[in-house]
């Protein structure tokens, strides 16, 4: 069969790809032509014929089409009939449907309802380039569906282990905190009972023993405060900041009065979050600022003002300032810019503070020069996740 | 002072009782946050959130209560009955003070569930000393309670 | 200031009660110390059976919370239950400082809650507090009631 003067521009697959076809057509001859129509576009085709609904659903399991081919309308089916089956045994299957004239609503409604193409029988001549590009489609989505699923997954993998670590971290230093205490007290007893008494190397052994284990008993502490940013539980609630830093310099006070520091604060938002937490931020905050001071007393303000997406507050001292190499890393667990003789401390509060930080979908970080001040900035969210924007905070 | 930041209910109707205790509790920074009931009903008013004290609620219990045995209106041992008695109050550290020397008092406060019972000294300073270890004891050392009365009710015998 | 108390301490972990013996051992009030190790053992002595038929009834029971064989809770409950030990003040002395533990505690009747400090001095200083509050200031309810 010749299309004698009409120029096809096919994109036909070559060299000839394989095509295995489930055709649903009652009519002997129309189905010859379909088939016809695939060969000539390129297509090596094996296909078996059905006209019923039980030898359909039959070729669905046992032959494995990659693509459907339906006329609409059937002596006792139809194609779109044909279609739910499809849709219920072999989803992934593409459908063409190949008919007679269909009125445009028709043949749109038989899309919408996942149809993937419709060919009309007079226009077969199309049927080899819409084959191609249903199987181009499906096999995209295949490939995004996996990506998902394999993203899905990843998430998944990652959440658990997430929780393992922090539930280890919890674990360990909650489990680590009972021998130590034993440990760091009867070396102390030993220290207090016997120093002197011993030779002078004793007291310098049990010194450093007892030394040992009351920095570990800290640390242990500061890493349990740290691994239960993660897991508090407590569900979140509106949280005034203005009363939160009330409670804050209270519980600073002390080193308050002792450093002359002035701490002055604006009028600050209502946030989404769990109190403790955002009270954990301003209370590392302010109490670094207060430890950190120059030879000044500590001028530290606490400002919030609002941006587009959130809120951004802003603590600012007179102190000592940052070196710029360091601005990053001081935020990590335990790292320490100054010796333990200089200034007290582990180096956990910043990490804890990224961490509580972060958990609400912030950032934090610093802007300092060296003997020039720093001003720590951390962002939070307007409104509380997953609900819909209020009037007011 | 808001109603739900009291840390000390103080149940006393004598009025130097009252100023000694309420002055060596804030001298040695123990607490501020001091309610004085004058007699066992207002006490109770206070403890079960009626009367006057109606919009208290029960999530905020004081730390401590110090209660003496001889109170017009209500007496000592009524208060802690009803305290003791009730899930919503019952966790609540009752200290009795009181200048009662009966031992049957004693005997029936701590069958009450009296969390202790201290005889008030005669002398001033023997007073305050004894208010403040009180207060050190069950501010400091002591852990209270941080009340939660909905699993207080639930935790009930069932 | 009085002569000492009849202490009953009930903790499984011998490195605490020791840290306890050694508070208590410069105390001038001379505390008799009594042990036990488990919550079975801690019932036998306060019912005086057994071996503890001639067990002498303590003023103050300091109880942890955590132990073998029955736990402090139901120590303290089964106290409570007993008319003859309900009137003896218990005092919780534990590592824990869950609230619930502390709720149900007091839901349960201790007299108060102490939670085992972390260091030595301020270990020593709850527990000669606790000596020093039970034994000077309050009063007890005595022999048999």
């Amino acid at each position: 069969m010749s299309s004698a003067g009409v120029k096809l521009a096919l994109v036909t697959p070559a060299p000839k790809a394989q095509l295995r076809v489930l055709l649903l057509e009652d009519n002997q001859l129309d189905a010859e032509l379909v088939l016809r129509a695939l060969r000539k576009g390129g297509w090596d085709v094996t296909a078996r014929v059905v006209q019923d609904e039980a030898a359909f659903t039959l070729a669905l399991r046992t032959y494995s089409p990659e693509i459907v081919l339906a006329d609409f309308n059937l002596p006792s089916w139809t194609g779109m009939a044909a279609l739910d089956v499809l849709r219920s045994e072999t989803p992934d299957i593409p459908m063409i449907l190949v008919s007679g004239a269909l009125g445009d609503v028709t043949a749109v409604e038989c899309i919408k309802r996942g149809v993937t193409d419709y060919v009309l029988k007079d226009g077969l001549a199309r049927l080899p380039e819409a084959v191609r590009r249903a199987l181009e489609e499906n096999h995209q989505h295949a490939l995004r569906r996996q990506a998902e699923e394999n993203l899905a997954r990843k998430v998944e993998e990652l959440a658990r282990s997430n929780a393992d670590l922090e539930q280890f971290a919890y674990v360990a230093s909650h489990d680590l905190q009972e021998p130590l205490r034993m440990v760091a007290a009867y070396t102390q007893l030993l220290s207090e009972r016997y120093v002197g008494k011993l030779d002078e190397n004793a007291d310098k052994f049990l010194g450093y023993a007892s030394e040992g284990a009351l920095r570990m008993q800290v640390l242990i502490q500061d890493l349990l405060a740290f691994s239960r940013v993660g897991r508090s539980g407590t569900p979140g609630a509106k949280v005034d900041c203005n009363a939160v830093m009330q409670d804050v310099l209270k519980t600073l006070g002390p080193a308050v009065e002792e450093s002359g520091a002035i701490v002055t604060c604006s009028e600050l938002p209502v946030v989404w979050g769990e109190r403790t937490q955002i009270a954990q931020v301003l209370q590392n905050l302010i109490g670094n600022a207060i430890k950190f001071r120059g030879t000044e007393p500590p001028r530290i303000s606490v400002q919030a003002e609002k941006e587009e997406s959130h809120w951004l507050f802003r603590v600012a001292d007179n102190g000592i300032g940052i070196p710029a190499e360091s601005v990053d890393n001081i935020f990590v667990v335990f790292q320490r810019l100054h010796g333990r003789t200089e200034y007290a401390g582990n180096g956990i509060g910043l990490a804890i503070c990224k961490k509580i930080v972060e958990r609400y979908g912030g950032r934090i970080w610093v802007e300092s020069q060296v003997g020039g001040g720093s001003t720590f900035k951390f962002t939070l969210p307007l409104q509380p996740p997953d609900q819909p924007e209020e009037g007011k905070p | 002072m808001k109603p739900d930041d009291i840390e000390i209910l103080l149940v006393e109707d004598s009025q130097d009782d009252v100023e000694l205790a309420l002055h060596t509790l804030r001298a040695e920074n123990l607490a501020n946050r001091i309610l004085v009931a004058r007699d066992g009903a207002e006490a109770l008013d206070f403890l079960f959130c009626t009367g006057p004290h109606a919009g208290r609620s029960f999530d905020h219990p004081p730390k401590l209560v110090l209660l003496d045995l001889k109170l017009p209106k209500v007496d000592g041992m009524q208060v802690l009955k009803q305290m003791k008695g009730d899930p919503r109050t019952q966790h609540i550290p009752v200290v009795m003070m009181t200048s009662s020397r009966e031992e049957r008092d004693l005997v029936a406060s701590y069958e009450l569930g009296v969390n202790s019972y201290l005889q008030k000294p005669v002398d001033f300073s023997e007073f305050r000393t004894m208010v403040k270890l009180l207060g050190l004891y069950w501010l400091v050392i002591n852990q209270p309670p941080v009340a939660d009365h909905k699993s207080a009710v639930a935790g009930q015998k069932k | 200031m009085k002569t000492g108390l009849r202490l009953f301490l009930v903790d499984d972990n011998p490195a605490d009660v020791g840290l306890t013996r050694e508070a208590l051992a410069t105390s001038p009030r001379h505390s008799a110390i009594e042990s036990v190790a488990d919550g079975t053992e801690a019932m036998a002595f306060l019912e005086c059976k057994g071996k503890y038929a001639s067990a002498e009834r303590p003023d103050v029971v300091i109880l942890d919370l955590s132990l073998p064989k029955k736990s402090g809770l139901s120590v303290l409950a089964a106290m409570k239950d007993a008319p003859k030990l309900r009137g003896i003040p218990v005092v919780i002395f534990s590592t824990s400082q869950l609230n619930d533990d502390v709720l149900r505690s007091y839901e349960m009747g201790a007299s108060c809650y102490v939670s085992k400090p972390g260091n030595l001095a301020d270990f020593f200083a709850a527990v000669k507090s606790i000596e020093e509050f039970w034994c000077d200031r309050v009063r007890l309810p005595r022999q048999g009631e």
